[in-house]
C-alpha cells in the first residue's frame, strides 16, 4: 500500500508541479518500489488518455446567436417607405389569388399573447397561395435598402384578404413593427414562405394591435391581415410601419399617402 | 492562456460598447467554455445553452469584473457554476451517451474512437460535480492547480486533493469498463 505522500508526488509529477526538492524526493521512491512505479505508469496512462481526447467544438452559429443577444450598436443607412400603401384600396372579389404557385410554408396562427418561433417552429404545412398573380395594392412593391440591408414589401388583398409580403435580405436583426389600430383589420396569420438555413428567426409576437417581427439573414414571408367584421369601414392606411435594422430606426409612422 | 493585458484591454473596450471588442472576446473564449462545459454536463444542447447565459452574465456584469482576477478565471468561474446550476435543473440529463459499450463489447474488444470519447464521458458524469469539475479544467481545460484554485476559489491542497480523489475514481470506473 503506497504512503498517501507517494500519491500525491505522483499526480504533481504527472501535472508537471513538482518542485526540485519533491522530484528528487519521488525518483528515490521510484526507484525502489515497484508498486510505486505501476501506480505512476496507470495514473499517467490515464492522463494521457485525458488529454488525448479531441476538443468538443460548439455549433457553429453560436459565437453569432451570442453577439445577437448583446445590444448591437447603431449603424447609419437610410431608405423611403414613401408611397408604402400610397393606392391602397381593396381588390374586387374573384381576382386570382389561388393561381397556381404551390409552396411548402411554415405557417404560424399566432394566439394574442404571442409566441416564439422556437415554439411554432415545427408547425409546417402546406398552403396554396399566388404571389405572382395577385394585385399588387402599391403603386411599386417598395424597395429597401440601407447599409446591411435591403428588401421590398408589398401589400396586396383578395376578396377581403389582405397581404403584406415581406422579401428581406439582413446581415443584422431587423425588427419590424406592423401597427393595425384604427384599421379595421387584425392580424390573421403568417407564413414563413423562403428563408435561408442561417437565418435566425428571432420571435414573432402579436399583442395590443401591433404584429412584431424580429429576424436576421435571407427571408421572405407574408403577413396575412383579416377584415374584423364586414360592417366595419376598413382603412388600410392607417397601417403604421416601424423598421428597424442593427439597432438603427429606418422609418416609423404612417406610409405616406 | 490568454494574456492578462490582453483580456482588460478587451474589457475596457467592451465596458465602451464597441462591438468589436465583444465579437473579440466571444471569440477567445466561447470554445474552451463550451469544451468545458460540455465535458461537466455531458449534452451538447445543454453546453451551448450555459455558453449562451455564460457571456451574457458576464457581459451583464462587466462592471463588478475584478481585475485582481485573471479574465479567464472570471468567466470559467461563472460556467462552472452555471454547469452546476444547470445540472441541478435537471435539463436534458445525459441523453448524449448511454452505457450500452460496456454492456456489449468485451474488454479485448478494441474501442473506437467515439466509443472511447463515450466512455470516458460516462466515467466523468459518474464522478460527483466536485471531482468531474477539477478533472475538466485540468485535462480538458488544461489549467494548473494555481488556476483551477482561482477559478474554483479553493485552496490549493483542496484541488490537489480533489484531482487525485478524482483521477483514482476515474480509473476504477475505466477500468470496470475495460476502458483503461
Amino acid at each position: 500500500m503506497l504512503e498517501e505522500r507517494t500519491l500525491h508526488l505522483i499526480n504533481a509529477d504527472i501535472d508537471g508541479e513538482l518542485t526540485a526538492d519533491e522530484r528528487e524526493d519521488l525518483d528515490v521512491i521510484l526507484e525502489s518500489s515497484s508498486e510505486a512505479r505501476a501506480m505512476r505508469a496507470e495514473l499517467l496512462r490515464l492522463s494521457n488518455l485525458l488529454d488525448s481526447q479531441p476538443e468538443q467544438l460548439p455549433p457553429p452559429d453560436l459565437a453569432k446567436q451570442i453577439l445577437n443577444k448583446l445590444a448591437p450598436p447603431p449603424r447609419s443607412s437610410n431608405f423611403s417607405l414613401s408611397g408604402l400603401f400610397a393606392s391602397f384600396q381593396p381588390a374586387t372579389a374573384g381576382l386570382a389569388f389561388a393561381a397556381g404557385l404551390l409552396m411548402t410554408v411554415g405557417f404560424y396562427e399566432l394566439s394574442p399573447s404571442g409566441q416564439s418561433s422556437s415554439e411554432t417552429a415545427s408547425m409546417v404545412g402546406t398552403m396554396v397561395a399566388n404571389q405572382t398573380g395577385s394585385p399588387n395594392l402599391l403603386k411599386n412593391d417598395v424597395l429597401l435598402k440601407g447599409e446591411g440591408f435591403s428588401g421590398t414589401v408589398s401589400l396586396r388583398s383578395n376578396d377581403g384578404v389582405y397581404i403584406l409580403n415581406f422579401d428581406l435580405d439582413s446581415e443584422e436583426m431587423t425588427k419590424i413593427e406592423v401597427g393595425l389600430d384604427r384599421t379595421g383589420l387584425s392580424f390573421g396569420g403568417f407564413a414563413e414562405t423562403r428563408s435561408d438555413e442561417d437565418k435566425v428567426f428571432e420571435t414573432v409576437t402579436m399583442s395590443g394591435g401591433t404584429l412584431r417581427v424580429v429576424n436576421q439573414g435571407r427571408q421572405q414571408f407574408a403577413v396575412f391581415l383579416r377584415v374584423n367584421s364586414p360592417e366595419q369601414a376598413i382603412d388600410a392606411g392607417l397601417i403604421t410601419i416601424d423598421f428597424e435594422h442593427d439597432g438603427d430606426r429606418l422609418y416609423k409612422g404612417v406610409p405616406e399617402s | 492562456m490568454n494574456s492578462n493585458g490582453r483580456d482588460h484591454a478587451l474589457i475596457e473596450r467592451c465596458k465602451s460598447g464597441e462591438r468589436q471588442a465583444l465579437e473579440e472576446l466571444v471569440g477567445l473564449y466561447e470554445r474552451p467554455i463550451y469544451n468545458a462545459a460540455y465535458r461537466i454536463l455531458g449534452n451538447p444542447d445543454d453546453a451551448a445553452d450555459v455558453t449562451q447565459v455564460v457571456f451574457l452574465k458576464a457581459f451583464e456584469h462587466l462592471d463588478q469584473y475584478d481585475s485582481k482576477y485573471k479574465l479567464f478565471s472570471w468567466i470559467y468561474r461563472i460556467a462552472v457554476n452555471e454547469s452546476i446550476n444547470q445540472l441541478k435543473r435537471g435539463k436534458r440529463q445525459q441523453p448524449f451517451y448511454d452505457n450500452e459499450v460496456a454492456a456489449t463489447d468485451s474488454p479485448e474488444t478494441a474501442l473506437t474512437a467515439a466509443d472511447l470519447s463515450r466512455e470516458i464521458q460516462v466515467g466523468l458524469m459518474d464522478l460527483k460535480e466536485d471531482y468531474r469539475t477539477v478533472i475538466v479544467l485540468r485535462h480538458f481545460s488544461d489549467c494548473s492547480y494555481a488556476q483551477i484554485s482561482e477559478i474554483l476559489q479553493i485552496p490549493e491542497k483542496t484541488v490537489k486533493s480533489r484531482l487525485y480523489s478524482a483521477r483514482q475514481l476515474m480509473k476504477e470506473t475505466l477500468q470496470a469498463r475495460g476502458v483503461h
